[in-house]
């Protein structure tokens, strides 16, 4: 292929690298237009790489057979966990080197996750890698990635180098541990978005508490303390719950078979009795809203973002949240699927009053910028939860793609009050006004965010919230209630743009009267190519939505149909005594792949093509 | 339990006599106290000091270790006596408690607690 | 004679022989420091100490080896049962009861010397104490558990006495010796009714009568609840559970931080032992064991009292020493939840609970050690505010207690995580719901005071002129704050085989 022929057919990408480069006002340096022009360029070349063409699906379907290296998701996990763990050995006084070294894992860990999009998601686990950890208790290390963990990994690896990034704008002392904290959370979080073995999982999921304790704890605001140790107490509360849940399960699922295990395929099957299916729902679904954060377990959050450094409320909000919502659409939803449809109607209830208008509304009324976007956390996390409360195929989907949404859109969000911050060291609404005079950019790309925020169309957030709306009017879950649940969701929508608007338009517009705003000096280089990356992809995902619910769509269209079929059993099946076992036919094969087996090793091709088959099947009952 | 029940009655005759002894004696007995009656019996020498005198802790130390020497006495009787039915193991059982004891009075030598000025 | 004998019992010979070499090698060393010298390297403890780890690693490795070779195939070994009986529930607590010690010799090493209380004597008493503690976890009879009990407690009570010349101390000793005794004295009271309820001193002996008794009129069964009652006061002071721990705070705080480290390490899991070979050894028949007559409920109770008060009152502590000195209750709370577990799920409540105090011994040991490396001589590490600042003026020192706080809260991958896990898996698998979930929540209650720790030590700067605790450079204590180190992450991370030998000791008793 010619050179030319490269321009020809990648001139769009060309195209976008100077435009970028052109952006930056005249005087701006040759670094800021080559980094704007780059990210735009690379963000270009992304969406036509993942442009859905005639060929390509066919080569796709080629390419996967070849093409899952199994080691991929271990790199994932491993990678920053191993560099969290080399950072101790650097030396504290040798700062570019820490930095560096810490960019590099991210990097090499945000390249390698793109791989994943090489491979199609068909339903079913891909890149599955199973090992042995404690044989004697059933316990493995069991990793695998689907349509729906797909996107939560690369947000996390995509998100978390713009929060160091920005992060190493900011904070200037204990570099070494900044680092070492980062890397273990990013380990801790991938880990927790791909563990299939719900021991895996908890252990992933406590591991995270604790970087993130100090994160808050160590470079955090005035009152950092009692927020670090508000966020570890809630997290920890939900979290041991859970972990007697799970024991239960075990338990419940050896007395069935015999066989010790706590992989998350193999305990689907398990259908608990009557009551200990409520209790053990409850348990878990504690853990994962407590995460989320739902009203009326969401007062941590708050304090926990106002306090946290910008880096890690970037990290807080963008991705450790939706830690909560894919655990809840995993494993509360996978485990026990009879109690969560049949307590969907009264808890799209609460998702809608205590977080899409409760959380609107108390938004409304903060001064404090932080607190105002950690409250629109708690509203857009209502949406997501509705999505999956909702239980239906375009409801998910929505979720899912709110999840990415909100961790786009939101962690932007924190960068520029993160932005103000710095100059001002306040973030009181009455303190700013008239800043679009003297800070033109930071307004322009602030006013950007908050249209993805609010869901304006064309950005990210429409989709998402449309879908999720949608979603929610077509449920069968909800019943009768789903139109009012609908109207509530939509007057969200407005209460959004209320508070949203009259923030942008209090610290934007209007007379420039404070005189320490006079001078104050707009986006810095760091501060806009960190920000780039994020306002680009509130247009790729609000123009080019297809790509992302292309890839989750089989993942999702398996997941609620198992839900459908499964909690229709569980219901059928419980009674008030016994726990019981599902058959093996009631799932799809390609769900149950990598399930522990008493002695038969993993089949060979026929099973494969069987759960092909299967799968094509399922997916035209499911349309 | 009923075999309990003599050493209850026992008991119970123990303390209704004794009780009884004490509170007729102080009944009946004649009171005529003068200022010699009263103060402590010391063998008709003069009492000196207070009630509480304070042994050098020498002395406790001192009957300590009597006590430890003792009970080796004690145990070796019954040794002596069965010597020839325990044969070799019990010569060998002995020597070394006999040999710990070594240990412990070489031990409570250096230490100097076998010396009273010190 | 028969060398199955010896080698059976080559623990315990091991360490009492080298107990009295030390003895008498101290007793002739010339090296003496009078309390005010400056060197810290011109008294006893600068060899005794590495001796005595010597000598009671080599109990534990003798322990492994007869492990590796099997108990039951040396012959004559039970020719001193069930006095001293030898099975694998004996070599896994010989094994952890002289690590624990150990570890605490070795940290006694940096911290004597640091703070003037440089004395030999305080080594042969860790020996003694030691050889106490095994003949207390191999005791299969009223009389040698009797025994080892004085012989263990006798140690101690001089140990924590030992800084004599501080009042706190000597109170310490005082508190413990008085209550130390009431226990034991109970516990011999129960004994002996016991013997007069069924005629036997041998555990083995009073679970075949008590099976055999008939409940009714005539049979001696009230006798034997009595004694069941006394029996388990008295350990229960040993193992200081809720209400019986008056004495634990003051005596933990009071002793020297070794002496503490010892307490927490080694007596508690010699009680341990103990109430598992008494409640399962002579308790576990004749209905006693079941829930609704017979110890599992007190027990419950005990647990449930011993979690909640000691977690709660943990909290508002201000002293670091006294906040572990709880936390230790605590914990003897979250244990006791897995000997009630033992009724019903068996050799594998039975194995989570000894996985669990060896994960306890290694994360105490860390973090008492952690406690004593922050402090030099003059400027004991006591407080919250001593801490302040420690992760960023000696980051080493900061990692390893944060390490050990983080295993005790139980957060994974760490020892303690596992410890716990277990224990739960084992009550849920028991039925016992309730006590589960109470641990659980107990657990989170705990992490607020550890993290309180970390607080100070990461993100609070003493305040301007306040005295800083400085922390003192040994040897000893770096290395057993290693040791411990790689166990707790060992443990946290493989923790199977571990967890296997520990069922396999239980299996032993049943």
């Amino acid at each position: 292929m010619s050179p030319l022929d490269l321009v020809f057919q990648y001139w769009p990408a060309i195209g976008a690298g100077i435009l970028g480069a052109l952006v930056p006002r005249g005087d701006a340096s040759t670094k800021q237009r080559a980094g704007l022009g780059l990210i735009a360029a690379l963000t270009t070349l992304f969406v036509i790489w993942l442009w859905p063409t005639e060929g390509g699906a066919q080569a796709a379907q080629a390419a996967e057979a070849a093409g899952e290296w199994p080691h991929l998701l271990n790199l994932l996990i491993a990678l920053p966990i191993v560099g969290a763990a080399a950072v101790l050995f650097i030396p504290r006084q040798m700062l570019s080197v820490l930095r560096g070294f810490t960019y590099l894992v991210l990097g090499i860990g945000f390249v390698a996750s793109l791989w994943l999009l090489t491979v199609p998601m068909t339903a079913g686990w891909h890149f599955q890698y199973i090992k042995d950890w404690m044989p004697s208790l059933g316990i493995r290390y069991h990793v695998a990635i689907d349509g729906i963990s797909l996107w939560l990994v690369l947000l996390t690896t995509f998100v978390t180098p713009i929060a160091a990034y920005a992060s190493f704008g900011s904070i200037k002392t204990r570099i070494k541990e900044f680092c070492f904290a980062l890397l273990l959370l990013q380990g801790g979080m991938i880990g927790a978005f791909l563990a299939l073995d719900l021991f895996l999982f908890y252990v992933f999921w406590e591991l995270m508490l604790v970087p993130m304790f100090m994160m808050i704890g160590v470079w955090g605001g005035a009152d950092r303390v009692k927020a670090a140790i508000k966020f570890f107490l809630y997290t920890m509360a939900g979290s041991v719950l859970m972990l007697a849940a799970i024991i239960y399960l075990v338990w419940t699922h050896q007395k069935l078979t015999g066989d010790f295990t706590f992989d998350y395929l193999a305990l689907s099957r398990v259908v608990l009795s009557k009551n200990a299916q409520i209790i053990c729902f409850w348990a878990f679904s504690l853990a994962f809203f407590i995460k989320v954060p739902m009203w009326p377990v969401h007062t941590w959050l708050p304090d926990a973002h106002v306090q946290a450094p910008t880096g890690g409320s970037v990290i807080l909000a963008a991705v450790m949240l939706k830690l909560g919502t894919y655990a809840y659409m995993r494993f509360s939803m996978g485990l026990f699927p009879g109690p969560a449809s049949n307590l969907s109607a009264n808890l799209a209830g609460v998702a809608i009053l205590g977080g899409i208008l409760y959380g609107a509304l108390v938004a409304w009324k903060q001064r404090d910028v932080k607190r105002l976007v950690a409250y629109s956390s708690v509203a857009h996390l209502g949406f997501v939860m509705l999505g999956l409360f909702s239980a239906t195929p375009t409801g998910m989907q929505g979720a899912v793609l709110q999840m990415v949404n909100h961790g786009v859109s939101t962690g932007a969000l924190f960068l520029l009050v993160g932005v103000i911050y710095d100059r001002r060291h306040t973030r009181e609404v009455d303190e700013f006004g008239g800043l679009a005079k003297v800070m033109p950019i930071y307004a322009v790309v602030f006013l950007i965010v908050t249209f993805a925020s609010v869901g304006v169309p064309g950005t990210n957030g429409f989709v998402g919230e449309f879908l999720v709306i949608m979603g929610t009017f077509l449920s069968e879950r909800l019943g009768k209630f789903a139109g009012i649940h609908t109207v509530g969701a939509a007057a969200g929508v407005i209460l959004a743009a209320v508070y949203m608007l009259y923030v942008v338009q209090k610290m934007f517009f209007g007379p420039l009267t404070n005189p320490k705003n006079k001078h104050l000096p707009d986006l810095t280089v760091r501060e806009s190519l960190a920000l780039a990356p994020l306002v680009l992809m509130i247009f790729v995902i609000g123009f080019f939505p297809s790509i992302f619910l292309d890839r989750m769509k089989e993942s999702i269209l398996l997941q609620h149909n198992q839900y459908k079929v499964v909690s229709g059993q569980a219901i059928l099946f419980a009674d008030e005594r016994d726990a019981k076992l599902l058959p093996e036919d009631t799932f799809s094969p390609a769900f149950l792949k990598g399930m522990p087996k008493k002695e038969k090793p993993a089949e060979p091709p026929a099973g494969a093509e069987g759960s092909q088959a299967a799968l094509g099947g399922e997916g035209k009952v499911a349309q | 339990m009923s075999t309990y029940v003599p050493l209850f009655l026992l008991f119970i005759v123990a303390a209704v006599l004794a009780g009884a002894l004490f509170t007729i004696s102080t009944v009946l007995g004649p009171k005529n106290p003068t200022p010699e009656k009263m103060i402590p019996y010391e063998c008709g020498s003069e009492t000196t000091g207070g009630r509480f005198v304070k042994p050098s802790v020498k002395f406790y130390l001192t009957a300590i270790l009597f006590v430890v020497f003792d009970i080796e006495a004690v145990l070796i009787y019954p040794w002596t006596v069965e010597f020839k039915n325990l044969g070799w193991i019990g010569l060998a059982t002995m020597g070394s408690f006999i040999l710990m004891l070594v240990v412990a009075l070489l031990y409570v030598w250096k230490k100097g607690a076998l010396e009273w000025e010190k | 004679m028969n060398s199955g004998l010896f080698l059976g019992l080559s623990p315990l010979l091991v360490v009492s022989l080298g107990g009295l070499l030390l003895m008498v090698a101290e007793a002739f060393s010339k090296r003496r420091v009078d309390e005010t010298s400056d060197d810290r390297d011109a008294g006893p403890s600068s060899e005794l100490s590495l001796g005595t780890a010597v000598t009671l690693l080599a109990g534990a490795v003798f322990a492994a080896a007869i492990w590796f070779v099997g108990p039951e195939k040396l012959e004559g070994a039970s020719s001193v049962a069930p006095w001293v009986i030898v099975d694998r529930f004996t070599l896994f607590f010989s094994f952890v009861l002289c690590l624990g010690g150990a570890l605490a010799a070795l940290l006694a090493g940096g911290y004597l010397p640091e703070h003037r209380l440089d004395r030999g004597e305080f080594y042969p008493l860790i020996i003694f104490s030691t050889v106490g503690a095994m003949i207390l976890a191999s005791a299969g009879d009223l009389l040698s558990l009797f025994l080892g009990l004085e012989t263990m407690s006798l140690g101690v009570y001089a140990m924590v006495g030992f800084r004599r010349a501080s009042l706190r101390s000597t109170e310490a000793a005082v508190k413990y010796f008085l209550l130390g005794s009431f226990a034991a004295a109970l516990l011999l009271y129960g004994g002996a009714l016991l013997y007069g309820a069924t005629g036997h001193t041998d555990l083995a002996g009073i679970r075949e009568a008590i099976a055999n008794m008939q409940p009714g009129k005539g049979s001696n069964f009230a006798l034997v609840i009595t004694a069941a009652v006394l029996i388990i006061v008295g350990l229960a002071f040993k193992v200081s559970a809720v209400p019986f721990h008056m004495w634990t705070p003051d005596a933990y705080e009071g002793a020297p931080t070794p002496t503490t480290t010892y307490m927490a390490v080694a007596v508690k899991c010699a009680a341990f032992a103990t109430m598992l070979r008494v409640l399962i050894g002579a308790f576990g028949e004749g209905g006693l064991e079941s829930w609704a007559a017979g110890w599992p409920p007190v027990v419950a109770l005990l647990a449930v009292l011993t979690m909640t008060v000691a977690n709660l009152v943990a909290g508002q502590q201000e002293s670091v020493k006294r906040m572990l000195a709880y936390s230790s209750i605590a914990h003897a709370g979250y244990v006791l939840v897995g000997v009630v577990a033992t009724m019903r799920a068996g050799g594998d409540a039975q194995g989570s609970v000894m996985f669990y105090l060896l994960t306890y011994t290694v994360s105490t040991v860390g973090a008492f050690g952690a406690l004593i490396l922050m402090g030099s001589r003059g400027a004991e590490a006591v407080s919250y505010e001593d801490l302040a600042g420690v992760g960023k003026r000696h980051p080493a020192a900061g990692f390893a207690f944060s390490l050990f706080l983080l295993s005790l809260a139980g957060v994974p991958p760490t020892a303690g995580f596992f410890g716990k896990l277990y224990i739960v898996k084992a009550s849920i698998g028991a039925g016992l719901y309730p006590l589960a979930i109470i641990l659980l929540l107990n657990s989170v209650i705990s992490a607020y005071y550890y993290l309180r720790v970390m607080v100070y030590m990461y993100m609070r700067e003493p305040a301007p002129g306040a005295p800083i605790a400085k922390p003192m450079r040994s040897g000893y204590v770096a290395t057993a704050l290693v040791v411990a180190g790689v166990l707790v992450l060992v443990l946290g991370l493989w923790p199977t085989t571990s967890l296997q030998i520990a069922v396999e000791a239980a299996l032993a008793t049943r």
